[in-house]
């Protein structure tokens, strides 16, 4: 249990620290390096990876399977056109402000109903009202446009310090790229002081025991409540950051696949680990990107990773890289 | 106030046709496409570098029925120009493909892998009217020249791409599905008032809806909408809505329906004897590959085909293009092709035209604004007949058909009625250039205020 268990020290090391800043480092550095197409690769990785941060505060922290979190990265999305459509809205930081809000509202109340259950139950009611909102969006055809979506066009940064320009690649791949890798490390920082805190080791407590828990005083429905508004804000903030990116929102971001897609995210990545969401989000996006473009039976090909993945790496790409790190010294 | 004039004045001013196909299976040797378009040698040195195309399509789904026609469609034309050299004689036409299917998000991204990552010249294909509006938008931005070859969408032009540059499309647009097969109602069934409709969710269904019934109002006035059924897109279980459209007895069902989802529809309203309760109007029965309809299917029903293409029109002799084209598709494929193969098909030799006439008039290989300039206003005729590519719009038109459904001993599967194949001259179903913006569609706010109202 003690490999498997969330590692997630109090204090950073310096080791830590410096991996970490590598990683930054890289991250900033790929607009100068890498393609276009490879930098807006990696966007869409980062706007995932947030929504995956703030699931595996349900599932790696809390001991909640979600299967309704597309709910809250649909919230975030939709909000977004919205206020485009109604309010000729075009300021991203609006856009940011009002997503998190926004799906923060869906997930305070969808939360009163479901975190009074665990296990198949929890899943299941996530599921179930997420449905909700993807059938709203789907049947109101005359305010969300239907399956049609409603578009997005290319949003004003910082209050028109970095407006659109005229050449919308170079402007996902440069300027909106950093917005977006700034707000992942913000919403990374965020959550790593989040799990770090009395208030995250009070979730770890519920997800390891929850009758323990409540006997040293954990008042355990209201800090899965408070965990289930923070995730789904987090979701709702990648949400946000994804429409413009992707040019407009239909209800496929609504529908039960893409809550499905989420969990793989973790998955793949490794939910027991802080990093494991970020890494899986990235690795699936790349997967599902190359996929899709290289065969006809890329669900085929998803679906053979999935199941190789839980059968040969069930702590996901971070987990098993740790292991094997930690194997290696040992040898030594 | 609308002039009142009667149906029959009416059909013939605007200039419904119906009549013979002709023999379907010619024996006349004709000249070949390439002959007919009269082709120009190539000025200037040509580079030899394959000319990349991305062909987006359903391979997988109830759409497949649909997209594998389109695929081949492509490939077809691809590999005979290829065999001619290729394009100007030098670049090979490559084609990457990719599942439509993946979902509107991943089209978004897979459009923008091809062009940033895999270079590709140009983009074609596209079925789903939900995609079209989504991938233009995108190929404006990555500059990335695309002809659509349906995803016919009203919606494309007037609000998602209001000023293409890149962006082409060849399908008739949706509206005139909608018209052409209220037109045809009416013509077979002038009694008609009680209508039933069933429809996909998305914007396709809603605008054959909206068309179907503001055509029906000024061709026969007293409608009345019995019952609706929005199915969502990608449905094979129609029962529900075949029961509730069986207990609102209406004279006539309009559905627009179409794919896999149209196959399992059919069959599943044989059983409740649907065919046999009502007259059946549709604008897609016909929009899959001929061969997925089987031998049960109804006769007697408006089988549409998007208002674009029939492989048995025009038939015979009469338009030699569509005989040599049906032949090498069946020859190539074992299989006759549907409008998105001819879609498809044509839109390859409309940009190989294009390319030519741009390399006539300044030498060399030429860049995307010099093909663009001349794809605007093309004229080419191809096996449906005559596409022209509005400048203003970049939409291409060709004069609507559609017809009756009918089972002949000659085919294993339904065609139509020779006897009784509609065609309509587009301009008199569609709004002309500069005609003011409307809701929902500018097509719908000109057959709104133009049409005489018959009595």
């Amino acid at each position: 249990m003690t490999e498997l268990a969330l590692t997630s020290p109090r204090v950073l090391s310096s080791r830590r620290v410096l991996s970490g800043a590598l990683a930054v480092g890289a991250l900033a550095a790929i607009p100068t390096i890498a393609s276009p197409f490879q930098t807006i690769t990696i966007c869409y990785g980062l706007v995932f990876a947030i929504a995956a941060l703030g699931f595996n505060l349900l599932l790696g922290y809390t001991g909640l399977l979600s299967f309704g979190h597309s709910a809250y990265f649909g919230t975030g999305a939709y909000v977004v056109a919205l206020l485009v459509k109604y309010l000729g809205v075009a300021s991203m930081e609006l856009f940011v402000v009002a997503g998190i809000l926004g799906s923060a509202a869906v997930a305070a109340l969808f939360g009163v109903v479901c975190v009074r259950y665990t296990r198949i139950f929890f899943g299941i009611l996530t599921l179930a009202l997420s449905q909700v909102l993807w059938s709203l969006a789907l049947k109101l055809f005359w305010v969300t446009g239907g399956s049609d979506g409603l578009r997005v066009p290319t949003p004003t940064l910082l209050g028109g310090l970095g407006g659109p320009g005229a050449d919308k690649v170079e402007f996902i791949a440069h300027r909106y790229y950093y917005y977006v890798l700034i707000l992942f490390l913000v919403a990374t920082a965020g959550m790593w002081v989040i799990v770090n805190s009395p208030f995250g080791k009070a979730l770890q407590a519920i997800r390891d025991n929850e009758t323990r828990a409540e006997f040293v005083g954990v008042q355990v429905w209201k800090y899965r409540w408070i965990a289930f508004v923070i995730s789904g804000a987090f979701t709702g903030l990648a949400g946000a950051l994804w429409v413009p990116l992707n040019g407009l929102t239909t209800p496929d971001i609504l529908y039960w696949p893409f809550s499905g897609r989420i969990v793989f995210f973790t998955v793949l990545g490794g939910f027991r680990t802080f990093i494991g969401p970020i890494v899986g989000a990235i690795a699936y996006n790349y997967l599902e990107t190359y996929a899709v473009g290289f065969t006809v039976y890329w669900q085929l090909v998803l679906g053979i990773v999935l199941v190789l993945l839980v059968l040969t790496m069930p702590t996901g790409l971070v987990g098993t890289a740790m292991q094997l790190v930690e194997r290696v010294r040992r040898g030594r | 106030m609308a002039e009142e004039v009667s149906r029959r004045d009416f059909l013939n001013r605007i200039g419904v046709t119906i009549g013979a196909v002709g023999a379907s299976a010619g024996s006349l040797v004709l000249p070949s496409p390439a002959h007919a378009q009269a082709p120009m040698p190539p000025k200037g040195t040509i580079p030899d570098k394959p000319y990349k195309t991305g062909h987006m399509t359903f391979f997988t789904g109830p759409a497949a029925v649909l997209g594998e026609q389109s695929y081949k469609g492509h490939i077809l034309a691809a590999e005979e120009i290829n065999a001619q050299g290729g394009l100007l004689g030098k670049r090979k036409i490559e084609t990457v493909k990719a599942d439509e299917a993946a979902g509107t998000d991943a089209n978004v991204k897979e459009l923008r892998r091809m062009k940033l990552s895999e270079n590709i010249d140009c983009f074609t294909g596209v079925i789903s009217s939900g995609n079209t509006p989504a991938l233009g938008p995108v190929a404006e931005e990555l500059k990335c020249l695309t002809v659509f070859t349906d995803g016919c969408t009203d919606f494309l032009f007037e609000k998602a791409v209001p000023n293409p540059h890149y962006v082409f499309r060849l399908t008739n647009i949706q509206s005139a599905d909608g018209v052409m097969a209220a037109i045809a109602a009416t013509q077979a069934w002038p009694k008609i008032t009680k209508i039933a409709h069933i429809h996909p969710d998305y914007s396709y269904g809603r605008n054959a809806f909206d068309h179907f019934n503001i055509a029906m109002k000024k061709l026969s006035g007293n409608i009345q909408v019995v019952s609706e059924a929005w199915p969502k897109l990608g449905t094979t279980e129609f029962t529900a809505h075949i029961t509730k459209t069986v207990s609102a007895k209406p004279d006539l069902l309009f559905c627009s329906v179409w794919g896999g989802d149209y196959v399992a529809l059919y069959k599943q309203a044989l059983k409740y004897d649907l065919f046999k309760k009502m007259k059946v109007a549709t604008t897609l029965a016909f929009g899959v590959a001929p061969h997925a309809l089987g031998k049960d299917h109804p006769e007697g029903i408006v089988a549409g085909v998007h208002a674009n293409y029939h492989f048995m029109y025009p038939g015979g002799n009469k338009w030699p293009l569509n005989t040599q084209f049906v032949k090498k598709f069946y020859d190539r494929w074992k299989e006759y092709p549907n409008f998105e193969a001819e879609g498809a098909y044509t839109a390859l030799y409309m940009l190989k035209l294009a390319i030519e006439k741009a390399n006539h008039l300044a030498g060399g290989w030429p860049d995307d604004d010099a093909i663009i300039a001349m794809l605007e206003g093309l004229m080419y005729a191809g096996p449906s007949g005559y596409n022209y590519i509005r400048p203003d719009n970049h939409q291409g038109y060709k004069d609507a058909i559609t017809g009756f459904a009918m089972q002949s001993p000659d085919y294993p599967f339904p065609v139509h009625d020779p006897k009784r194949v509609i065609t309509v001259p587009i301009r008199s179903i569609t709004a002309p250039p500069g005609y003011p913006k409307g809701e929902p569609t500018t097509t719908y706010k000109w057959i709104d205020e133009t049409w005489p109202r018959v009595v």
